[in-house]
């Protein structure tokens, strides 16, 4: 079979593999999505202290989605620039040794302590208190060092000869970063940063500690609003002695899933593509 | 009479080397990798590079197109020489000194993408800015990958097979127009019907570029160069030209290494 005859079959099988892959993650998504949808609806849109009846999600779901987009728009960028920079052009010094393993450990770091710092350094120190962007800030920086740490793995598994041969062919060094390293090693640090990022969604005991709300009354617009996500609602609620609020936490619960599944969609599709363009 | 002045002697036009390196050593680290080595690469002809596995001769390819010094730990002396000018002088930019010393290496990496991104990646690089599709379809030609309805270039290169490949790494390197071209290895990994037509293939090439090749396949070397250097150890023991150096070797450790008699 020739060349172009081989890319065609291929092509095939991928295109009926990703069907499959879409249909499942469809079904799965729209049934997540009914349950959401349900809750929100059943639920007020504002929420009283006392009355599960009237307590909604929405000002948590709003919160969680700005989370999700500061921590990805801070920790992505600095993440994988740090990684580009350690694993492509640092000097392998003393100094570099030192550094690379202060990231490495930093992403063991349990949550609870990034929290503390959050609590430190954003709420407290720049005085921005309980907000989303100190949230945000706090989601970031416990999210970088597992940026970097992926990003450093998937760099790392690119082979030599690949920066070898584009060199060869007079391009810069940062052409061959750009262009050849970056685009092989694209699929596996958009699923590490996929992977870190749905984590910072998913975790509770950082915002618990620099002060998430557990009753709003609206739902945050802009990062200077009060702090609010779906894991410290959830939490919240199941503080709750009144009836009807173990019902709601469960939702809720059902609700995060949802919406992770939702930015894992995205990410997943971003990684597709790329991985389209690798092979 | 030294080896470099009968190299010199046997080049076609040969007053002038394209390429010579005087008295050079590389090192990695604490390994010397090549010890003083001396050698002409005359203007439009064909030279291999043949010795034992580890005998330096990758790294004196390398070091033609300054492709040692991206090694961490990497050490030179001694001084290259390419048209007449220092190859590591200020003025020398190692981007354009490996567009002008093309080299395709022995473990041709495959870029993402497509054939047409393959070839149009060193030209990208370069700023250029004509017609790229023109410049890909002269290449592809030139190393018979070529045909009318000009499929190859959406061709994924990952589905290429290992002679094509091979092919496109060498296209890759022409599309640059070179002016001389650098092949580590050029048929291994390669059954043997596909390095034949491989081979041919360089031959065909010897007529437009000045080549340096190495390989580990003496009998190669002898079917396709006009000189050859033997390599032991990091030593240039032996340079001429290649039916003197088969058939009347001057060091006994060429001769060794010919007959299949060195330990």
């Amino acid at each position: 079979m020739s060349a172009p005859a081989r890319s065609r079959e291929n092509h095939r099988v991928r295109r009926w593999l990703r069907a499959l892959g879409g249909v499942a993650a469809g079904i799965t998504l729209a049934a997540l999505g009914m349950l959401a949808v349900v809750l929100l609806l059943n639920a007020g849109r504002s929420p009283d202290a006392g009355i599960s009846a009237s307590s909604g999600l929405v000002s948590a779901l709003a919160g969680t989605l700005w989370l999700a987009l500061l921590t990805a728009v801070i920790a992505v960028p600095v993440g994988v620039g740090a990684a580009v920079y350690l694993e492509e052009y640092a000097p392998r010094t003393r100094a570099w040794r030192f550094l690379a393993s202060v990231l490495t450990n930093l992403a063991g770091v349990p949550p609870v302590v990034y929290g503390i710092a959050g609590l430190a350094l954003f709420v407290r120190g720049m005085g921005l208190g309980p907000s989303i962007l100190a949230g945000g800030l706090t989601l970031a920086v416990l999210t970088v060092p597992r940026v970097v740490a992926s990003s450093r793995r998937a760099l790392a598994s690119v082979p030599e000869s690949l920066r070898w041969n584009a060199l060869g062919l007079g391009a810069t060094r940062w052409q061959v970063v750009r262009d050849q390293v970056l685009r092989a090693a694209a699929p596996d640090i958009v699923r590490g940063c996929s992977a870190a990022l749905l984590r910072a969604v998913g975790a509770a005991a950082p915002l618990l500690i620099i002060g998430a709300a557990g009753f709003t009354t609206f739902a945050p617009a802009s990062p200077g609003d009060p702090l609010t996500a779906l894991p410290t609602q959830t939490f919240a609620w199941t503080a709750r002695p009144q009836a009807g609020f173990p019902a709601l936490a469960a939702g809720a619960s059902v609700t995060l899933l949802f919406v992770m599944a939702l930015i894992g969609l995205v990410l997943w599709d971003l990684r597709r593509r790329h991985g389209e363009a690798r092979r | 009479m030294s080896a470099r002045d009968e190299g010199t002697r046997t080049a076609g036009d040969g007053a002038v080397p394209v390429l010579s390196a005087e008295g050079l050593t590389v090192r990695f680290g604490e390994k010397t990798a090549l010890s003083d080595v001396s050698i002409e690469i005359p203007r439009g002809s064909t030279v291999s590079i043949i010795g034992p596995a580890g005998s330096g001769k990758t790294t004196l390819l390398r070091s033609f197109n300054r492709m040692n010094e991206v090694i961490p730990g990497s050490s030179q002396a001694g001084t290259i020489r390419f048209a007449g000018g220092d190859l590591h002088s200020a003025a020398m930019d190692p981007a354009e000194v490996r567009r002008r010393i093309g080299m395709v290496f022995e473990d041709a990496a495959l870029f993402p993408g497509s054939v047409f991104d393959n070839l149009a990646f060193g030209l990208q690089a370069r700023g250029e800015e004509g017609d790229l599709h023109g410049i890909a379809e002269v290449a592809l030609q030139a190393v018979g990958l070529w045909s009318e309805d000009a499929e190859i270039l959406e061709a994924r290169a990952s589905d290429l097979s290992a002679e094509e490949r091979r092919r496109m790494c060498i296209a890759r390197t022409l599309a640059l127009e070179p002016d001389v071209l650098l092949v580590d290895e050029p048929t291994s990994t390669l059954d043997p019907a596909a390095a034949a037509r491989v081979e041919s293939l360089i031959h065909a090439l010897r007529d437009d570029y000045t080549i340096v090749f190495a390989t580990c396949d003496h009998t190669q070397a002898g079917r396709l160069s006009d000189l050859t250097a033997y390599l032991d150890s990091g030593r240039l023991l032996e340079y001429g030209p290649t039916q003197t150096l088969f058939t009347n070797p001057r060091n006994p450790r060429t001769e060794f290494y010919l007959t299949g008699r060195l330990q």
